[in-house]
């Protein structure tokens, strides 16, 4: 008799007590009634219903978990513009400050595998100064790919030509070299005169904190 | 290990070394092997991210990466770097407590000597 009881009462309790999960989603929505049972979610606006689940009552757990930029992070339309004027800037110096902020290693929130930097402007790119002799004795190399086909061309040259390409090859240099690096080098926009058409985009100066990168007269 | 097993290890690789089992169990095979290997450099990458991340928040402040932990360890804050880069991310309020409080433990090196400018040497008047 009692060990009858006592199967019955096991299967009765085990029964009885449906499972969590199924009680969150199953229960029939009364919003009326919204104290004891959970309502049925679907009902429920897309950004509240994190107030449902217990877990991320306080919103998402970001000290158990690595945090990763989500595409929201890094959008291209919200990124910060800077612009600055090379006159009479090194222009190593300039290129390596212009790398870090298209890279993004100026911010905490750097991350390596992700486009979280910002897009810079050049302007007056012809007035870039080198020290030294460098201006006759530079050389900047192509190679077409064809037997003797590479072309060599001093600063001074290149600066006549395409002055614009003297600021660009620096800066790739120094960004990383991959599928990444490439899109990040499109970021920066390199301007022969002292215009550029990006008014729109509201350009701020950009902060220079190298204290040797204006060339002494 | 059979090669259904090997080949759903697999998954995602480029060409036929997805598909067919002689190519499929060498790439598999260094596959476990860099995973085993990159388990362990797991550890150290991350950490050299926490410090750029940290060094990234710490200059904002106009303080750098090393100033800030030599001041932090003079004040026996014991936090670790993980936590440091967290606080930076998300708290900025509370990071910016820190770089004072390492600050003024450590106001940085006064005695740095700086490099001397290189004279060229055929300007000098004798």
């Amino acid at each position: 008799m009692a060990l009858l009881c006592a199967s019955a009462s096991a299967i009765f309790s085990s029964s009885e007590r449906p499972s969590f999960a199924s009680l969150k989603r199953t229960m029939p929505s009364n919003q009326s009634s919204f104290l004891g049972f959970f309502p049925d979610l679907s009902l429920v606006p897309e950004n509240q219903r994190w107030m449902f689940e217990e877990s991320e009552a306080d919103g998402p757990d970001i000290w158990n978990n690595t945090w990763y930029p989500k595409a929201k992070d890094h959008i291209n339309t919200e990124k910060p513009w800077y612009v600055v004027d090379a006159t009479d800037k090194i222009l190593g110096r300039l290129a390596s400050t212009i790398a870090v902020h298209i890279r993004g290693k100026n911010l905490p929130t750097y991350t390596p595998s992700v486009d979280m930097g910002a897009f810079v402007i050049v302007v007056n790119a012809e007035k870039v100064a080198v020290s030294g002799k460098k201006r006759t004795q530079k050389l900047y190399r192509r190679h077409s790919g064809r037997p003797g086909g590479m072309t060599v061309e001093t600063f001074n040259q290149l600066q006549q030509r395409i002055p614009e390409r003297i600021v660009e090859h620096a800066v790739r240099g120094m960004l990383p070299k991959g599928r990444l690096g490439r899109a990040l080098f499109n970021h920066l926009k390199v301007y022969k005169g002292p215009d550029h058409p990006h008014e729109a985009q509201k350009p701020i100066e950009l902060p220079i904190r190298d204290k040797r990168v204006q060339k002494q007269r | 290990m059979n090669k259904k097993e090997i080949l759903k290890l697999a998954k995602g690789f480029r060409g036929r070394a997805k598909n067919c089992i002689r190519i499929a169990r060498e790439r598999v095979e260094k596959a476990l092997q860099y995973s085993y290997r990159d388990r362990r450099n797991k550890k150290r990458d991350m950490r050299s991210l926490w410090i750029q991340r940290i060094n990234a928040g710490t200059r904002q402040h106009g303080v750098n990466y090393g100033n800030f932990m030599h001041g932090l360890i003079k004040e026996n804050i014991q936090l670790n770097r993980k936590v440091l880069s967290e606080i930076s991310m998300h708290e900025p309020y509370s990071f910016k407590a820190l770089v004072d409080i390492s600050r003024s433990a450590f106001p940085g090196n006064k005695n740095v000597v700086l490099p001397t400018r290189k004279v060229n040497v055929s300007s000098i008047n004798v």
